[in-house]
């Protein structure tokens, strides 16, 4: 193999491996905000909670087109053989965000908003689901022929392994959406998400522990990874940044520091797909099937590459400039007419 | 009921009912995106704040049409690898690229500039939210460049080779730039402006013939009406001549669609003047009409513009029935209801133009001829109707083949089973349904409640504290 062919297919896995982190980075707050929408006190709480989303979540879910995207184009089979695979999941996420979505643009509208409050927090629950679902029958693995065509039964995400990878990405946008609402908000609604934030960085933890106590059980594949005396060093350095994070987490929490909770909380976003990266890499449909296996041909990586690599920054600087033309806190409904 | 267990039938339902309902949204999202730029750029260059109040009040139905589209954009992209696992393994290499280039170029584009665009009238400098609305259309337009060039490479796939299941590109630019491309993108573009003004037409008569309406109201959207008209008169009869054009790239490369679009069952030798079906009875068990009502001689006048054909004219009974598209009375009488509508638009904004010249298009003008203010009412759904009809044409007078003469549908769609697909299937069913009627019910209220006319811009200069307003509990 010549340089651009082993080359080009990792580059992209670097990329995509990027859009998703920023996918569930910032659509994780938007939709972590939306479950948390659901236990907002009153109905000008959850109106700041909504607004604080308004000019963003859009932007944020593009993130996710565009990987959708860009899988399809670098790695054809793989999304063909894992969406496949996941048809239940992905359609559930598919309806969660579209519940979601509309639901924000009804509730503008409408007079009664409380069916619409339910579908924009539940919408928000579901799609967080059901990323979490698919999150964790990927990794788990999916057996595939030699064509690297999936060939296991279409309920092979409905498993406790994936459920459990579920329930702490919930935990995960619950946190993320709690830290970004620290920044948003002030008064009471920021100390409600100062509380908030603590209970679900614990869970997100107790979350992650388990997952990582279960993992060796799950796929022998993940587990070889795990304890290959190549990686050992990374894979202890790891879960002891992460705990030096959820210190200074909590730290930054009982101080009521505003910025920098939000910022370890993206930290541990980080460093969690760090870890699952370098977990599944060099593979693309886990376990066996690699990037280098199912790449489009090197032309059209290279032809993408000019296109959407040049992009990639460019859409970084005005999505950061929307960010900060909009910083700073949410005004009070009624301070804003 | 057998089709209920047909995984191809229910994979194709699903991907003809996401994207026949997908596809009502794009359409403001792109033409009204325009409009926009033109209210903002008028407000910028004269001052004059009936041009802020209109961008104000039309962005509202942009925004409650943005949501949907985006939401129901989703199951178009996904359902490529879900369903279609096949094709996207067979043209991953290039289609999937597209759909790439599409996410990067035009959706980021918009989404990343909506948020100031909506909300940002009091956060950042004038001449910043104009580039941000520019953006927005633009890269709303950059969409539509990107999904018609990446359709119309399913139409006549270009730029590379076939084999061993995958096609290889070798000449990107050649497969972007297919023989379909550049006129289905003028097309496509032109429907979304033409039907997002004749929504404008169709809300501004709404309100000038709604008795009791406030003056100032009135003369609000008299302007509207007016500023609509002039676009139309630029877009309408362009896409007359458009959709001719396209009509005539389809007989030069899937001569099997036109045969279906016309109607046609024996072929038509060189040097004849077949006549031209206005309306016909197919029979497709007997490869005939059983009646049709035909204008004589009309065949080679319309795709030649001559009195008899210099090529052949094939008809569909010279195909194998394997190889050529069914269905032919929904494509013959859905290319009829597109071509039809595109025509009757353009004759009715000649007659109101006339009117316009003759009596000065003023609010009273228009309720002494109310007639006339229903016709444009009817001609926004006309307009969405068309469009519709439009992709019917193209894309199930493509079939039986996805990547034309290449890929057979049959052969694109994932094995799956039956049930799932046909749970996902009614959900969206279900779900569209509600959503449509909801997303009617809310434009209507937002329509009902006409503009703000106490709305004042922003004074540029001050800084002022409250930028977007939550709304009221």
């Amino acid at each position: 193999m010549d340089f651009l062919e082993l080359f080009m297919p990792a580059v992209w896995f670097v990329i995509l491996a990027l859009f998703l982190l920023l996918y569930v980075i910032l659509d994780g707050f938007d939709l972590g905000v939306g479950i948390l929408s659901l236990t907002s006190p009153s109905e000008t709480q959850r109106s700041i909670l909504m607004t604080s989303l308004g000019n963003v979540w859009d932007a944020n879910e593009t993130w996710l087109v565009l990987m959708g995207g860009a899988l399809f184009g670098a790695f054809p089979l793989a999304y063909g053989t894992i969406l496949k695979a996941l048809y239940g999941p992905i359609y559930l996420m598919i309806l969660g965000l579209i519940l979601r979505a509309v639901a924000f643009e009804f509730r503008e509208n409408a007079e009664r908003k409380r069916p619409w409050n339910l579908m924009f927090g539940l919408g928000s629950v579901l799609a967080a689901a059901a990323q979490g679902i698919c999150l964790g029958t990927v990794l788990a693995g999916l057996p595939t022929d030699a064509q690297g065509h999936f060939t296991g039964s279409p309920w092979i995400w409905l498993n406790w392994s994936s459920l459990l990878v579920a329930l702490t990405l919930i935990q995960g946008y619950v946190l993320i959406g709690s830290t970004y609402l620290i920044l948003k908000t002030s008064g009471e609604l920021q100390d409600l998400h100062r509380r908030t934030a603590r209970l679900a960085a614990a869970t997100t933890l107790a979350g992650a522990l388990l997952i990582t106590l279960a993992t060796p059980f799950v796929s022998s594949t993940l587990k070889e990874r795990l304890f290959d005396p190549q990686f050992l060093p990374v894979f202890v350095a790891l879960p002891l940044v992460g705990i030096a994070l959820i210190v200074q987490l909590f730290r930054s929490l009982a101080l009521e520091q505003e910025v920098w909770p939000f910022v370890y909380t993206v930290l541990l976003f980080v460093l969690s797909f760090a870890g699952l990266g370098l977990m599944v890499f060099p593979a693309i449909i886990p376990p066996s099937v690699t990037i280098f296996d199912a790449h489009a041909s090197i032309t059209s990586l290279v032809f993408m590459l000019t296109f959407i690599g040049v992009l990639i920054p460019i859409m970084l600087f005005y999505n950061i400039y929307n960010d900060i033309a909009f910083s700073g806190k949410m005004p009070h409904p009624a301070e804003a007419e | 009921m057998e089709w209920l267990a047909d995984t191809l039938v229910l994979s194709r339902l699903q991907f003809a009912l996401t994207a026949i309902f997908h596809m009502l949204w794009p359409v403001l999202s792109t033409g009204l995106a325009i409009f926009l730029v033109v209210l903002e750029g008028f407000w910028l260059r004269t001052g004059n704040p009936l041009y802020y109040r209109q961008a104000r009040f039309w962005a509202k139905l942009y925004v409650l049409n943005f949501g949907i589209g985006v939401a129901s954009g989703l199951p178009m992209e996904f359902q490529f690898g879900t369903n279609w696992a096949p094709l996207s393994e067979f043209v991953g290499d290039f289609f999937g690229s597209v759909l790439g280039f599409e996410g990067a170029m035009a959706f980021m584009l918009e989404a990343g500039f909506l948020g100031i665009m909506l909300f940002g009238w009091n956060r950042v400098p004038a001449a910043i939210h104009f580039l941000a609305t520019v953006m927005v259309a633009f890269g709303a337009n950059l969409s539509v460049f990107w999904i018609l060039s990446a359709n119309s490479w399913l139409q006549t796939p270009a730029g590379g080779t076939f084999s061993e299941g995958h096609f290889h590109v070798q000449n990107y630019f050649a497969a972007i730039n297919n023989p379909f491309m550049l006129r289905s993108v003028l097309h496509m573009s032109l429907a979304t402006v033409e039907t997002s003004m004749l929504v404008v037409a169709a809300v501004s008569c709404w309100w000038l013939l709604r008795r009791g309406a406030a003056e100032a109201v009135r003369s609000f959207f008299a302007f509207s009406f007016q500023l609509a008209l002039v676009i139309l008169l630029v877009v309408a009869p362009l896409q007359v001549v458009a959709g001719h054009e396209s009509a005539l790239q389809v007989a030069e490369h899937q001569p099997t669609k036109l045969a279906a679009i016309e109607g046609l069952w024996s072929s038509e030798p060189a040097g004849s003047s077949p006549a031209w079906s206005l309306l016909v009875a197919p029979d497709e068990a007997s490869g005939r009409n059983r009646w049709n009502l035909a204008v004589p001689g009309a065949l080679s006048w319309i795709l030649e513009g001559r009195s008899s054909l210099s090529h052949e004219v094939r008809g569909l009974n010279s195909w194998p029935a394997d190889q050529r598209p069914r269905m032919v009375g929904l494509l013959f009488y859905s290319f009829r209801l597109m071509a039809g509508i595109g025509i009757a638009i353009t004759l009715l904004l000649a007659l109101t133009l006339l009117l316009w010249w003759r009596r000065g298009l003023s609010a009273d003008t228009l309720s002494s001829f109310p007639w006339l203010g229903r016709a444009w009412i009817l001609a926004a759904p006309a307009g969405y109707l068309a469009i519709e009809a439009g992709w019917l044409v193209r894309c199930v007078g493509r079939q039986p083949w996805t990547v034309y003469g290449q890929l057979r549908t049959a052969e694109a769609a994932s094995q799956l089973p039956a049930g799932e697909v046909l749970a996902s299937l009614s959900t969206f069913a279900v779900l569209y349904a509600v959503l449509l009627g909801c997303a009617l019910w809310f434009g209507a209220r937002i329509i009902r409640r006409g503009p703000d006319l106490s709305l004042m811009p922003p004074v540029q200069g001050v800084p002022q504290e409250a930028g977007i307003e939550p709304s009221a509990p």
